[in-house]
């Protein structure tokens, strides 16, 4: 299970990324992203945004839970303030990395199915779903407080805070 | 081909006076013939086309040499840059074509009203555009007739130059049927049809049976059956391979950036090359038991005025369709319509004897007879009244296969473009029309009422309903114990129903049905057998009736809430996806169910979009077609995206960054097969689609994405040697990147018209250059 997190401003730069993996059932935190996964985790990411357009007008919440599927990609989603977006990019292969994104193989499902009790494993899951929306919560809380800072300029500018970098990867590996 | 005589001749197609067929079918000759090298003619026809040619002529000959002549057999995606019209134009049979302007049925998203589902596709104009999926929908599922003329007609036909005897000279006719052609639905309300068409096959012709596996394993034949399953699909690719190496190899030499493979981000235009994969997939439709698209609603028996016993030789052709090695499978319904015709020689023969003649012929026939009168000597291009005949546009993919083959591997491979007299043209043009409107389609009318009468509409009664129950749970325990040979089913152990089972004349109602448009009743029957063909386990027809079922649910009007709709549809295409590919393990059925389901779902806009693309990852996850229809189909899903459109001046709801992303991946999947042309077609796709964006960054601020971007940009530009941008232009780029964003949010309206007009006019003639120009503070990573 990897991880690929990103804070897009309303005018689609990434103000923040983050990639790391998971730290449940065993796992190291590390991501297991491929590098041809790599440029192709921020396309998905990116062509996400139109779905997230459509469905913040629906949705009641800020959270809007698993919007969008590519292959093997799930996205979450996260609306804040001043319309920027937190976006959660899950890829619940743990054995079996998505090459190209299109690595669907039917030992992808049967092992997602094997291990479905498991956070992440199955990205649909109200457990997946609970444990993203607390991640989320708490990456908005710390989001708020950095973008508090006198030194910060709202919402376009890059969050390179080291200290806000910190807490979003404690969240990660707290919950997910 | 003479290029020069051709110069001379031909007048501007524009001026040509629009009623003489001969001169327009000339100078559409004249224009067409690709000549490798000379693309600037088929791509700036106003330049003087005389001077032009004799400038490349030198390219042509160091380049390509042996091309001129097989440049024909790629005329149907080399001619992508002429309006959408004029390429099938050159079909004889078509004299009349409206101009509708596409419509666009949008949209059921949250922005916009769920209003698209309330007309019949039909009506959105997508159906009139030729090489639209839509089109090629209607133009497949036609009704097919065989073609079986006796030896004289053949040398008479053969003196005329057309080897394969008078199934080739009638096919290109059959592909529409001149004028408007009346049919009756099943209420008796009647609707005109303007692009009604046929199939003509040749009678005797197995190349594309599939026969049931159980069958096949009793003959001996299984290694024939399995071979020609899965040789479809390869085959289709191999032609489009083709296509594709001949477009990179002739525009190769020429050093122009704009490549002439551009059509821009039109979704209304389809790319020449995913319509010729759709037609070549269409075109093999199998003669399969479990739908009935195939089989011959009709059987054509010709005989020549040179005939010493005509009438004996009718009788011995009728026998032969009846009986003997030739005649079609015995799930094949065996009464189809007779037509009989006498051609007449109008060079060696008396007119006064073959009247006489064909006067025995309705006396001892009945109406259902033609006499068709034809000159027996060959038409030369020289000759004044002479038309070129075009080949057909449904041609499969392995007879397209051989002719490409045969023009690589011969020398002195000829231009296979036939000529015929327009006095010819015109007698088979009517012919075919008398022959469709006053005995085929009657013929299919009354089959269809008396079939609905008598079998379809008890099974729709409440006793049917109750007989069917009663089948399967009184028998339920003795069938699923004995299997599929239970003694309540008419399902044959060998794998078919019989013609006379009430399942194969329901199936051959349906079919009709689709066939002459009445798509209420097409789908209400597909829908009864269904579930009959679910309960026998015929897995196989279950999958075809469910892929239809889905198609005519598609294409009809209703007033259905788009939500619940999809969802049946859905269902269905869930079920004959399933039953093909992992009951029947039939890749061609799965993938002509998903891919034209994809397209309807596509025209039918709003959410239907989302789900087409949901399809297509679908094909591409199973991975039914090898690498070239993959990459067709990742172009396709961006134009699916594409027709998205957005409500209000942010465009929400629309799917322009889905889109690109698509176009990146396709630009990736052409690379990789080093089609640099479809490449650059797909990366300028991507940038323009990125420089549309709100935002206007694109992906650019992405640092990997857009470092990828930049890569793939690269690696096309090398594959076709040319400069793409300029230094300066990177070097605005990174300045740009600087300014604050809050500047660029006010700038945007004034971007976004002169890009919109750049759009329509400039982009024809140089994409590139002029997208740079008009862009250049605009971000979207190919910096």
């Amino acid at each position: 299970m990897s991880y690929y997190f990103a804070i897009l401003s309303p005018l689609d730069t990434p103000l923040f990324e983050h990639e790391f993996g998971t730290s449940k059932s065993g796992g190291d935190g590390h991501p297991r992203f491929t590098d041809q996964a790599r440029h192709l985790n921020q396309f998905i990411l990116h062509s996400s945004l139109d779905i997230v357009e459509e469905l913040q007008w629906t949705q009641p919440g800020l959270y809007l839970k698993v919007i969008d599927k590519f292959f093997q990609n799930y996205i979450s989603a996260f609306v804040t303030a001043s319309n920027v977006k937190f976006l959660l990019l899950h890829q619940p292969t743990t054995s079996v990395p998505a090459a190209n994104g299109e690595a669907n193989t039917a030992q992808a499902a049967a092992s997602s199915r094997v291990n479905s009790t498991s956070v992440g494993a199955n990205p649909t899951s109200p457990q997946t779903e609970e444990a993203i929306k607390n991640f989320m919560g708490e990456v908005y809380e710390n989001y708020v407080k950095a973008v508090m800072s006198p030194f910060y300029k709202a919402p376009n500018m890059e969050i390179r805070s080291p200290v806000f970098r910190q807490r979003v990867a404690a969240a990660g590996r707290k919950y997910l | 081909m003479q290029p020069h005589e051709d110069a001379v001749q031909t007048p501007s197609p524009v001026q040509s006076p629009p009623l003489a067929a001969s001169s327009i079918m000339r100078s559409l000759s004249g224009s067409q013939k690709p000549r490798p090298g000379a693309s600037s003619i088929l791509f700036s026809p106003t330049t003087d086309p005389l001077s032009q040619s004799e400038l490349s002529l030198p390219i042509r000959t160091s380049s390509t040499s042996r091309r001129p002549q097989s440049a024909s057999l790629f005329r149907s995606t080399i001619l992508n840059n002429t309006p959408p019209g004029s390429p099938r134009d050159a079909s004889p049979a078509s004299t009349v074509r409206s101009t509708r302007s596409p419509a666009r049925t949008m949209t059921g998203s949250i922005f916009a009203g769920t209003a698209g589902f309330k007309a019949s596709l039909l009506d959105t104009g997508a159906a009139d555009s030729p090489g639209d999926p839509l089109n090629l929908v209607l133009k497949s599922f036609v009704p097919h007739v065989a073609i079986h003329a006796s030896e004289d007609v053949d040398d008479l036909v053969n003196a005329k130059g057309f080897e394969k005897g008078l199934w080739e000279l009638l096919r290109p006719f059959g592909e529409r049927v001149m004028g408007k052609v009346n049919v009756r639905d099943s209420n008796g309300v009647s609707r005109a049809w303007e692009d009604f068409s046929l199939r003509f096959t040749k009678f005797g012709d197995h190349s594309n049976l599939q026969i049931p596996d159980a069958l096949a394993g009793l003959n001996g034949s299984e290694k024939q059956s399995g071979r020609a399953k899965e040789s479809l699909t390869t085959d289709v690719e191999k032609v489009v391979e083709r296509h594709l190496s001949f477009a990179e190899e002739a525009f190769r030499g020429t050093m122009e950036p704009q490549t002439p493979t551009r059509m821009g981000l039109d979704v209304e235009a389809t790319s020449p090359y995913y319509a010729l994969y759709l037609r070549r997939l269409l075109s093999g439709m199998p003669l399969a038991p479990h739908e009935s698209f195939a089989h011959p609603v009709a059987c054509v028996m010709a005989i020549s005025s040179r005939n010493p016993n005509p009438i004996e030789a009718l009788h011995r052709l009728y026998t032969e369709t009846r009986e003997g090695e030739k005649r079609y499978p015995v799930w094949v319904d065996g009464e189809y319509l007779r037509y009989y015709i006498l051609v007449h020689d109008e060079e060696n023969s008396d007119i006064s004897k073959s009247m006489a003649l064909f006067e025995q012929m309705k006396r001892n026939f009945g109406l259902h007879c033609h006499l068709l009168r034809l000159r027996s000597s060959e038409s030369a291009e020289t000759d004044d009244d002479s038309i070129p005949l075009p080949r057909s546009d449904w041609m499969t993919a392995a007879e397209e296969l051989a002719d490409i083959e045969e023009s690589e591997t011969k020398e002195d491979f000829e231009d296979p473009t036939r000529h015929i007299f327009e006095s010819d043209a015109t007698a088979i043009r009517t012919f075919v029309r008398e022959m469709a409107t006053q005995s085929l389609i009657p013929t299919m009318e009354r089959n269809i009422s008396v079939w609905n009468d008598q079998v379809a509409s008890k099974r729709k009664g409440i006793s049917g309903r109750f007989m069917s129950l009663s089948k399967r749970w009184a028998f339920g325990g003795s069938s699923r114990s004995s299997g599929i040979a239970s003694s309540s089913s008419n399902y044959d152990a060998s794998g078919y129903y019989r013609p006379d089972s009430p399942e194969a004349i329901m199936r051959r109602l349906a079919d009709f049905a689709f066939m002459l448009r009445d798509w209420k009743l097409a789908m209400s029957t597909y829908d009864l057998l269904r579930t009959d063909f679910q309960n026998d386990k015929a897995w196989k027809y279950h999958a075809a009736a469910n892929e239809m079922a889905a198609f005519a649910l598609l294409i009809m009007p209703q007033n259905m809430s788009s939500k619940t709709r999809i969802e049946t549809i859905n269902q269905m295409l869930d079920n004959a996806f399933y039953s093909y590919l992992t009951r029947c393990n039939s890749l061609y059925g799965a993938t002509r169910c998903i891919v034209l389901a994809l397209e309807l779902l596509r025209l039918r806009g709003g959410s239907g979009i989302d789900e087409a693309v949901r399809w297509g990852i679908k094909v591409l996850e199973s991975r039914l077609m090898g690498k070239i229809g993959d990459a067709l189909l990742k172009e396709r899903m961006a134009i699916c995206y594409a027709s998205k459109s957005g409500a209000g001046s942010q465009a929400w709801g629309s799917r322009r960054r889905k889109s690109a992303l698509w176009s990146v991946l396709g630009a990736e999947a052409w690379v990789a097969q080093e089609k640099y042309i479809q490449a650059q077609k797909c990366l300028n796709e991507a940038r323009k689609m990125y420089s549309l964006l709100p935002g206007e960054n694109g992906i650019q601020r992405f640092e990997v994405a857009s470092d990828f971007l930049a890569m793939l940009n690269d690696q096309v530009k090398q594959g076709l040697q040319v400069d793409l941008l300029g230094p300066e232009e990177s070097l605005v780029d990174v300045e740009e990147e600087t300014f604050d964003h809050d500047d660029r949010r006010t700038r945007r309206t004034s971007m976004i018209n002169p890009l919109g007009g750049a759009t329509a006019a400039g982009m024809e003639t140089a994409p590139l250059q002029s997208q740079g120009d008009v862009s250049g503070p605009i971000k979207d990573g190919f910096g």
